[in-house]
C-alpha cells in the first residue's frame, strides 16, 4: 500500500471481513477494538512511513492479522470497560435507592451523586499499604489478586447480547459459573493466611455459606439447561423468545435469587463480613487499596449473580412476550440487570443479617429440596410436553 | 391503661420472611423520591433553633458589673476575669471565657445578677488554635440578645411557700446578703474595695484606746448582689453570707 | 451448650478479644470469649477505659457544679443522671418539690427514656446489620432532641434538674411540639416494627438465645428492661415512686419467657408507655396554674449525713449514695451503675450462644461506657 493520506491505513472495514475473523457472528466489541486499531495503528504507520517511505512495516501494522491480534486485546478492555461502568452504576445505584430508603439523600458529589463512587474508589487508592507482619505473604497477595481477578473475569464472561461476547461457546453457562465459583477457596486461603481469629473465623463462615448454597445454584441451573437443552448462553437467551423460564419454574426464579444474594455475599447474608461481630470478616487485614479492589471485586459478583438471574430466568437480551430482540439488546440487558439488582438492594435494605446456623438451614432444608422440586416439575412438565 | 404493643406482638404469622419489611422500605423510598427526604444538607441548610439555645456565653459588656459571680459558678472554670477598657477608657473586670473548655451549661447566664452574661444560639466554634478559642469580654457579644436567652433565675423560698406566697419568685441576689462578725473584723476595709456595686462603705462606729478611727462596713441591701468577693477577699473571715430559705 | 458435651469435636478452644475498638461494643470495653468453632464456652468483659475519676472529682465540686457532670455520667441517658443527683441531694435538704417542678421532670425523663431507648434499637439494627432500623429510630429520635432543646437548650446534655426544682419552665410551645411529636412517634414506631417484629429473620435472631431465670437475674443483680424480660416484676418508677410517678397510671411491662426477645419487647413497649405518661403529665400540668413555683431555693450546703436515692434509668435501676459533711461539697458521691452490674453478668448471658449472638445478646444491656467507667 502506498502513502496518499492517512486513509489509506484507516479504512474501516467490517471486520468480518477480516481473514482472521475468530467468531462466527457479527461481534460489537471487536468491531469496536478493530476500528480503535484502524485509527491507532493507523496514525503509527502513516507516521511512520512520512519518516521512511514504502517501508513494510507500516504495512504490517495495518495487515489482517495485527489488526486482529489488537483487536482481540482491545475487545477485552472494552468488554471490561463496560462492565466497570455498569459497576460504577450499581454502586451509585445502591447507595441512592439505600438513602432514599433510609429517609436520607445517598450520594451527592457530581451529576445526581454518580461521581462519590469514583471519588471512593480513587481515596483507597491514596490510603497507606499497610501489610501486616506475620502473614503468609504468598497466599495473602495471590489469593486476594484471585478473588479480584477470577470475579473480573466471571464479569466479563457475562455477554450483554448476541452480539457482544468474549465467545460464544458451548458450555458458556457453566463456564461463567465455575469461574464464580472458585472464590471460596481463595476467601479460605486469604482468610488463613491473615493470622487474624476474626478473618479465619469469617473465611470458614464464608466457604461453608457458598459452597452450601453453589449446589442448590446448580440444581437450579440443571434444570434450566435441561429445559433448553444447551450449554451455550446464546440458546438459552432465544429459548425463552416466547416465554421467559422465570413462569414455567418460578419456584426456581425465588430460590436462585435467595441464593445469588447468599453467593454473592450480599446483606443479609454477608456473614462473612458481619462487621458487628467480625470486624470486616475475612477482609480485616487488608486495607487501602485492597479493601477497595476486594469491594469492587463484590460488586462484580453481584453484577454476574444478577447476569445469571436475567440470562436464565428473564430471556436475557430479549424484549418479553415474544417481541424479540431490539436495536440495542445490550441496553435490555443492563436494564434487566439494574432491575434485578433493585430487589437486591430492596433485601438489603430490610432484612437484618441472618445468622450462620439459620442460613445453613435454609439453604439444605428449604432451598435444596425446592431446586429439586424445581427439576422434578421441569421434567415432568418437558415429557409431558407442556414445554 | 393497657399495653399497646405486646397485645398485638409477637404475631403467630409473621408474613413470609421479609416481604412485610421490603415492602414498608419500598413506600418509603417512593415517598422520599417524590418528596424530600427529612434530612437536611447541614453546611448550606441549617436548622432552626430556639432562643433558649445553649451556645456558647454572650456578653453585653455596658450592664456587666464585673462580679464574678460567672466565673465563681462555672464548672469548668474556663471564665476568667480580666482587666479591660469599658467605652470610657476607664479600665474595669470583665469575664473572659476559653470557649474550648466551655461545657455550655449555661450557668453564668442563670447566675448573672444583672444578666449580663446570656447564652447564645451560636454553636459553629471551631477555630484554628486553641488561643483562638478564648473569647475576650469584647468577641463575646452577641447581636440580638433576646429575653429568652437571658435566663432568668426565679427561685421560690420555701417560707413562702408555706405561708402561701406563690407570685415571688426571687433569686440568690436578692435575698442572701453577707453579714458581719463584729469581733472578728479588724476594719481594714478591703471589703468596701472589692466592691462591685459600691453597697459596702466603711463607717467610722467609735475609737480605739489609741484613738484612731474604729471602720465598720456597712451595707447597702438594695445594691448588694451577694456575689461573694467580699467575703473571699475578707482576711479574718469576718463575713459570712446569710442565706434566706 | 456445656464443654462435656462438645468434646467429641476435639475442635482447639481459643479466646478472641474483642475491643475495646470493635464494632460490636458501643464504647471502649473489651469482651473477651473462649470460643469453640462458633460455640461461646466462656466470657469474661473488661470494662475502664473510659474511668474518668467521676466520683473523685465530684468531691472537689460544689453541689451545684455536679449537676453538668451527672450529665456526662451516660451520654444518652443524660436526663435520668442529674435527675438522680438532684434526688439524693434533695433528699439530704429534705425538702419537698413543688408540683410543677416534679410534672416537668417527670416529661423531661421520659423525653430522655424513649430517646435512649430509640439509641439502643438503632445500635440493634446495625448490629444485626440493618442500617435502615438504624436511620429511621435515629431519625425519630432527632425529633426529641429538638424537644429537648427546647425545654432546655441543649440536645444531650441537658443540664435540666437543679437542685430544688428544674432550671427553667417550659417555653409556651414546648406542650404543642411535644404532643405533635409523641404522636409523630407512635406512628414512626409501628413503621419501625414494622422492619423488626414483621420480619421472621429479626426475630429469629433475637429468639431462643441467652436464656435467664428469675434466680439469675437476683443473684446477678441485673435490673432494668434486662430483669423485666426475664419475669421480675419490679420497676422503681411504681414500686418507690418519685416526682410525680405516683400520680401517674402506667403500666409496667413484663414478660416471663427471658431471653434476647422478651428484652426487646419490654424495651419496645416502654417507649409506647413513655408516650402515655408524657400525655398524662401534660394533662396533669394544665390544672397547675402557669406562674405555680418550679424551683426552690436551696441552701448551698448539704447537712451533714448519708443519704441513698435511687430511680428508673432506662437501663436499670441506677442509685446514688452521699456522704456529706456540712460543707458545700459532698464527702463522697457514689454511683450504681446498672450498666456496670449488667454487664458483668454477660457471662450467664452468653452461655450457650454463638459468636454472631454476641451483638443482640450485650445489644440488650444496652451498653454505656460512661455510666459504667464514670
Amino acid at each position: 500500500m502506498g502513502y496518499d493520506s492517512i486513509l489509506n491505513w484507516v479504512t474501516f472495514d467490517n471486520p468480518v471481513n477480516n481473514a482472521f475473523y475468530p467468531f462466527e457472528v457479527y461481534n460489537v466489541p471487536y468491531d469496536i477494538g478493530a476500528k480503535l486499531w484502524e485509527l491507532l495503528g493507523g496514525t503509527i504507520a502513516w507516521l511512520i512511513n512520512l519518516l521512511i517511505p514504502g517501508n513494510g512495516l507500516s504495512t504490517w501494522l495495518v495487515s489482517d492479522a495485527v489488526v486482529n491480534a489488537f483487536a482481540i486485546i482491545l475487545m477485552v478492555v472494552v468488554i471490561f470497560a463496560v462492565g466497570f461502568i455498569v459497576n460504577l452504576t450499581m454502586i451509585w445505584q445502591e447507595r441512592k435507592v439505600m438513602g432514599r430508603g433510609m429517609d436520607r439523600r445517598g450520594t451527592k458529589i457530581g451529576p445526581l451523586g454518580y461521581l462519590q463512587c469514583l471519588g471512593d474508589g480513587l481515596k483507597t487508592f491514596m490510603k497507606e499499604n499497610v501489610v501486616p507482619k506475620s502473614i503468609d505473604k504468598k497466599i495473602y497477595w495471590w489469593a486476594l489478586a484471585l478473588i479480584i481477578g477470577t470475579a473480573v473475569l466471571a464479569a466479563c464472561m457475562i455477554p450483554l447480547s448476541d452480539r457482544w461476547f468474549i465467545m460464544d461457546y458451548h458450555a458458556g453457562i457453566l463456564m461463567v459459573y465455575a469461574l464464580f465459583a472458585l472464590a471460596p477457596f481463595f476467601i479460605l486461603g486469604a482468610s488463613w493466611a491473615q493470622n487474624n481469629k476474626y478473618s479465619m473465623m469469617a473465611g470458614f463462615r464464608a466457604a461453608e455459606l457458598m459452597i452450601s448454597y453453589e449446589i442448590p445454584m446448580l440444581i437450579l441451573m440443571t434444570a434450566v439447561i435441561l429445559q433448553t437443552g444447551s450449554f451455550n448462553i446464546n440458546s438459552i437467551v432465544n429459548a425463552q423468545s416466547e416465554m421467559w423460564f422465570m413462569v414455567p419454574q418460578i419456584i426456581g426464579f425465588f430460590t436462585f435469587f435467595v441464593c445469588a444474594v447468599a453467593e454473592s455475599e450480599r446483606s443479609p447474608f454477608d456473614l462473612a463480613e458481619a462487621e458487628s461481630e467480625l470486624v470486616e470478616g475475612w477482609q480485616t487485614e487488608y486495607a487501602g487499596m485492597k479493601w477497595g479492589l476486594i469491594m469492587l471485586g463484590d460488586y462484580f459478583r453481584g453484577y454476574v449473580c444478577c447476569g445469571l438471574i436475567v440470562i436464565l430466568y428473564m430471556g436475557g437480551w430479549l424484549l418479553p412476550f415474544g417481541y424479540g430482540g431490539t436495536a440495542v439488546p445490550e441496553l435490555v440487558f443492563l436494564a434487566k440487570i439494574f432491575a434485578v439488582f433493585f430487589f437486591f438492594i430492596m433485601a438489603r435494605l430490610a432484612i437484618p443479617r441472618v445468622r450462620i446456623d439459620q442460613i445453613l438451614n435454609v439453604g439444605w432444608k428449604v432451598l435444596m429440596p425446592l431446586s429439586v422440586i424445581n427439576l422434578l416439575l421441569v421434567v415432568v412438565m418437558q415429557t409431558g410436553g407442556l414445554i | 391503661m393497657a399495653m399497646k404493643y405486646l397485645h398485638k406482638y409477637p404475631k403467630k404469622f409473621r408474613g413470609t420472611g421479609g416481604i412485610r419489611p421490603i415492602l414498608r422500605v419500598l413506600r418509603t423510598m417512593i415517598k422520599t423520591t417524590i418528596h424530600r427526604p427529612v434530612t437536611i444538607l447541614y453546611p448550606y441548610e441549617k436548622e432552626w433553633i430556639p432562643d433558649n439555645y445553649r451556645g456558647r456565653p454572650g456578653l453585653r459588656f455596658d450592664r456587666c458589673i464585673g462580679c464574678g459571680i460567672c466565673m465563681r459558678a462555672c464548672p469548668t472554670t474556663c471564665i476568667t476575669m480580666v482587666e479591660a477598657e469599658d467605652d470610657d477608657g476607664k479600665i474595669v473586670k470583665r469575664p473572659q471565657v476559653n470557649v474550648g473548655r466551655c461545657m455550655m451549661c449555661g450557668y453564668c447566664a442563670e447566675y448573672c445578677p444583672v444578666d449580663a452574661m446570656t447564652t447564645t444560639p451560636d454553636y459553629e466554634l471551631a477555630e484554628f488554635t486553641r488561643k483562638d478559642m478564648i473569647y475576650d469580654p469584647r468577641r463575646l457579644a452577641y447581636e440580638g440578645t433576646t429575653e429568652m436567652m437571658e435566663v432568668h433565675l426565679e427561685e421560690h423560698l420555701q417560707s413562702n411557700l408555706d405561708k402561701g406566697i406563690e407570685d415571688k419568685p426571687t433569686a440568690f441576689f436578692d435575698t442572701d446578703r453577707p453579714v458581719l462578725d463584729n469581733d472578728l473584723c479588724i476594719g481594714c476595709s478591703k471589703c468596701a474595695k472589692v466592691c462591685p456595686t459600691s453597697a459596702i462603705e466603711m463607717v467610722v462606729v467609735g475609737q480605739n484606746a489609741k484613738g484612731k478611727d474604729i471602720k465598720r462596713p456597712k451595707l447597702d441591701s438594695t445594691k448588694c448582689v451577694c456575689c461573694e468577693n467580699c467575703v473571699i477577699d475578707c482576711p479574718k473571715d469576718a463575713l459570712k453570707i446569710e442565706e434566706v430559705l | 451448650m456445656s464443654e462435656l458435651s462438645r468434646t467429641g469435636y476435639q475442635t482447639d478452644k481459643m479466646w478472641v478479644t474483642m475491643g475495646p475498638q470493635h464494632p460490636f461494643s458501643h464504647g471502649l470495653w473489651t469482651l473477651r470469649i473462649k470460643v469453640d468453632g462458633e460455640y461461646i464456652l466462656d466470657a469474661e468483659p473488661e470494662v475502664g477505659y473510659l474511668h474518668r475519676g467521676w466520683e473523685k472529682e465530684c468531691e472537689n465540686r460544689t453541689y451545684a457544679k455536679i449537676i453538668p457532670m451527672a450529665d456526662r455520667l451516660c451520654y444518652s441517658a443524660s436526663m435520668t443522671w442529674s435527675h438522680l443527683y438532684c434526688k439524693v441531694a434533695e433528699e439530704a435538704l429534705d425538702i419537698e418539690l413543688p408540683e410543677r417542678a416534679q410534672y416537668l421532670r417527670v416529661i423531661a425523663d421520659e423525653i430522655c427514656r424513649i430517646q435512649s431507648h430509640l439509641m439502643w434499637l438503632a445500635a440493634l439494627g446495625t448490629d444485626l446489620g440493618n442500617l435502615t432500623i438504624f436511620l429511621w429510630c435515629l431519625r425519630e429520635r432527632e425529633f426529641f432532641l429538638d424537644l429537648n432543646v427546647r425545654l432546655c437548650g441543649q440536645r444531650l446534655t441537658t443540664n435540666y434538674p437543679r437542685i430544688g426544682g428544674v432550671r427553667n419552665d417550659m417555653p409556651y410551645y414546648f406542650e404543642r411540639d411535644c404532643m405533635r411529636v409523641v404522636d409523630r412517634f407512635e406512628n414512626s414506631l409501628w413503621d419501625i416494627i414494622n422492619l423488626t417484629d414483621e420480619s421472621s429473620v429479626f426475630v429469629s435472631r433475637l429468639k431462643g438465645i441467652s436464656y435467664l431465670t428469675k434466680k439469675q437475674v437476683a443473684n446477678l443483680g441485673i435490673t432494668g428492661p434486662a430483669m423485666r424480660g426475664c419475669g421480675v416484676d419490679y420497676d422503681v418508677r411504681r414500686d418507690d415512686p418519685y416526682a410525680a410517678y405516683d400520680k401517674l397510671d402506667f403500666e409496667v411491662p413484663v414478660l416471663k419467657d427471658g431471653d434476647a426477645y422478651a428484652r426487646y419487647r419490654v424495651r419496645v413497649e416502654e417507649m409506647f408507655q413513655s408516650c402515655e405518661i408524657i400525655r398524662q403529665a401534660f394533662n396533669a400540668l394544665q390544672k397547675i396554674p402557669k406562674t405555680a413555683p418550679y424551683r426552690l431555693k436551696v441552701s448551698k450546703n448539704i447537712p451533714a449525713g448519708t443519704h441513698m436515692a435511687h430511680i428508673e434509668d432506662p437501663r436499670g435501676d441506677a442509685l446514688m449514695y452521699l456522704v456529706s459533711d456540712g460543707s458545700g461539697s459532698p464527702y463522697r458521691l457514689k454511683v450504681r451503675s446498672p450498666v456496670f452490674v449488667n454487664v458483668s453478668a454477660s457471662k450467664a448471658m452468653l452461655d450457650g450462644c454463638r459468636i454472631a449472638d454476641i451483638p443482640a445478646v450485650m445489644a440488650m444491656i444496652d451498653m454505656c461506657l460512661g455510666e459504667t467507667d464514670r
